[in-house]
């Protein structure tokens, strides 16, 4: 498989990355493996550093068994994470490194959020914006909303919700969600 | 756009270096995917089709004039030459079901269905153009998202196959011929720095060897948190800049080691005119040396354009085309050497 921080060259070798307090392991070529290890280094606080030679080996070691661990317990349930809608799951994906669907976008969030900032040191979109494309983002957005405040019995919240929905037209499925 | 050389008057001697001789061509890819469709690597025959069917319907709707054919409609040796071309890749005739190719009449665009993304636009142009090539392929895309339910959103814009093209899914590359800073030994610095300022260098040309012929593509490493101008001025900008720095490599070979670089062309001439046998990455190697001379002047009749004409013809289905026949691999080598040395027989080193 590719290596799936710069998705150029066969990964040969595994990382872990801690993203909001969670361990990932990526699947990575050498080069972004070094990288990340540079990276890496300056950051851990070291408990005993008492001054020039304190730099001890010890807590570090620590650390990474810590780490290590902790991905062997959590990589088990990782594997279980799917897409809803092409049912592709992440060892899958991550093999083939190429994504099942659109929607794998949201599925693997967490995955992506981390592996599309190292790939384009950005992670929020400013270009073109297709109008029918975002018109039904929107509309999906309103129709996530109105099925979670209908669930919730919030109904006041929902007839917002389908008012806006008509507003944007198009869509005839808004209809009818209000029916109990 | 001419160069405007920064050198004494001994190296003004010398044919004035234009920027086409050194970039050669561009081009700028737009990938995109439709919202309730598995991506092609993922998706059934049926779903490709159906992906197929969907893309050309709107091309139709649209008017947008393009022509979308199945890749199996073609032949082996028209597909081979428009790989060769590269107007399509290899990872299209990989999985041919469902997969297409659209051409715009009259306009430098050519697009294929069912790659890695259900859509690739490619507008092309000539030297460092990227602007006309954005325009190109913009055009249709606006055309196209009128009927087509594209996958976007606002957070990652245009959703693609592979993470690496999300955002703009816009891949601007410029086709560049580096062997005068490759002569001088400071081709590796070149490639570092660019690679620093995010633009990904990769050689093209041979099958397997890193560069055959020295001829590179430069292209934008981020296609998100960027606008589409802003990605296509900079790749322009920054390959003006090594068009830049080749020139002036090849003014100082001029200036510091004519000898070594006459000797360069000669032999390639002498090969080319008398070889038997010639690989096409061998062949590459010494049509290389032959487009430097000829953008320098150094040959009597023969133009940058003969070179790059040959550059494509001498390829494996370009030639078995010119022949109308199918070769072995040792037979194309025997016509690969006579077809070139026929095309060169005429041509004479200067001085
Ligand atoms: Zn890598
Ligand atoms: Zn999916």
């Amino acid at each position: 498989m590719k290596c799936e921080m710069c998705h150029q060259v066969e990964a040969e070798t595994v990382v872990h990355k801690t993203i909001e307090g969670e361990i990932l392991e990526l699947f990575v070529c050498q080069e972004c493996a070094r990288r990340e290890s540079r990276r890496d280094v300056p950051h851990p606080p070291l408990p005993h550093d008492n001054g020039e030679d304190g730099v001890s080996a010890v807590p570090l070691m620590g650390m990474i068994l810590d780490a290590a661990f902790e991905i062997v317990g959590k990589s088990i349930n990782r594997e279980e994470t799917a897409c809803p809608v092409c049912g592709i799951s992440r060892g899958e994906y991550r093999k083939r490194s190429r994504l099942g669907c659109p929607a794998c976008y949201e599925a693997f969030s967490k995955d992506l959020e981390a592996a599309i900032s190292d790939l384009h040191r950005a992670t929020q979109h400013t270009g073109k914006t297709p109008e029918k494309a975002k018109a039904a983002w929107q509309r999906q957005q309103l129709l996530n909303a109105l099925d979670d405040a209908v669930k919730g019995q919030r109904y006041e919240e929902a007839i917002i919700l389908r008012d806006q929905l008509g507003k944007l037209g198009g869509d005839e499925s808004a209809k009818g969600r209000l029916a109990p | 756009m001419r160069m405007t050389p920064d050198v004494d008057a001994s190296a003004r001697r010398t044919k004035t270096v234009s920027a086409g001789d050194i970039a050669m061509s561009c081009r700028v890819r737009l990938a995109r995917n439709l919202s309730d469709e598995r991506f092609p690597d993922w998706a059934t025959e049926c779903d490709r089709e159906r992906v197929f069917a969907k893309v050309r319907a709107a091309l139709e709707t649209e008017k947008t004039g393009a022509t979308l054919e199945p890749v199996a409609s073609f032949d082996a040796q028209h597909l081979e030459m428009l790989r060769e071309a590269h107007l399509i890749s290899k990872d299209l005739l990989e999985h041919a079901a469902g997969g297409g190719i659209a051409r715009l009449e009259k306009s430098q665009v050519c697009m294929m269905v069912n790659e890695e993304d259900h859509l690739r636009i490619q507008g092309f142009s000539f030297g460092l153009d990227m602007q006309t090539a954005w325009q190109r392929a913009d055009q249709l895309d606006t055309l196209l998202e009128r009927q087509l339910n594209y996958a976007w959103s606002p957070r990652f814009g245009y959703l693609t196959a592979c993470p690496s093209n999300v955002g703009t899914g816009l891949r601007a590359s410029a086709m560049v011929h580096l062997l005068g800073l490759r002569l001088l030994g400071e081709l590796e610095a070149v490639v570092r720095g660019l690679e620093r300022m995010r633009l990904l260098v990769r050689g093209i040309g041979g099958e397997g060897s890193e560069a055959a012929g020295q001829i590179y593509q430069i292209s934008n490493m981020d296609a998100l948190g960027v606008s589409e101008e802003t990605i296509v001025q900079r790749v322009a900008r920054i390959s003006g800049e090594v068009v830049r720095q080749e020139h002036n490599a090849r003014v100082r070979l001029v200036q510091e080691m004519p000898l070594v670089l006459m000797d360069c062309l000669a032999r390639s001439l002498s090969v080319l005119q008398n070889a038997r046998l010639l690989s096409t990455v061998e062949a590459l190697e010494f049509l290389s040396a032959m487009r430097l001379g000829a953008a320098l002047g150094f040959f009597t009749r023969l133009k940058v354009f003969d070179i790059d004409k040959l550059i494509l013809l001498m390829q494996p289905g370009h030639m078995q085309q010119g022949m109308k026949t199918s070769l072995m691999s040792e037979e194309r080598d025997e016509v690969r050497a006579g077809f070139l040395s026929r095309k060169l027989a005429h041509v004479k080193l200067k001085g």
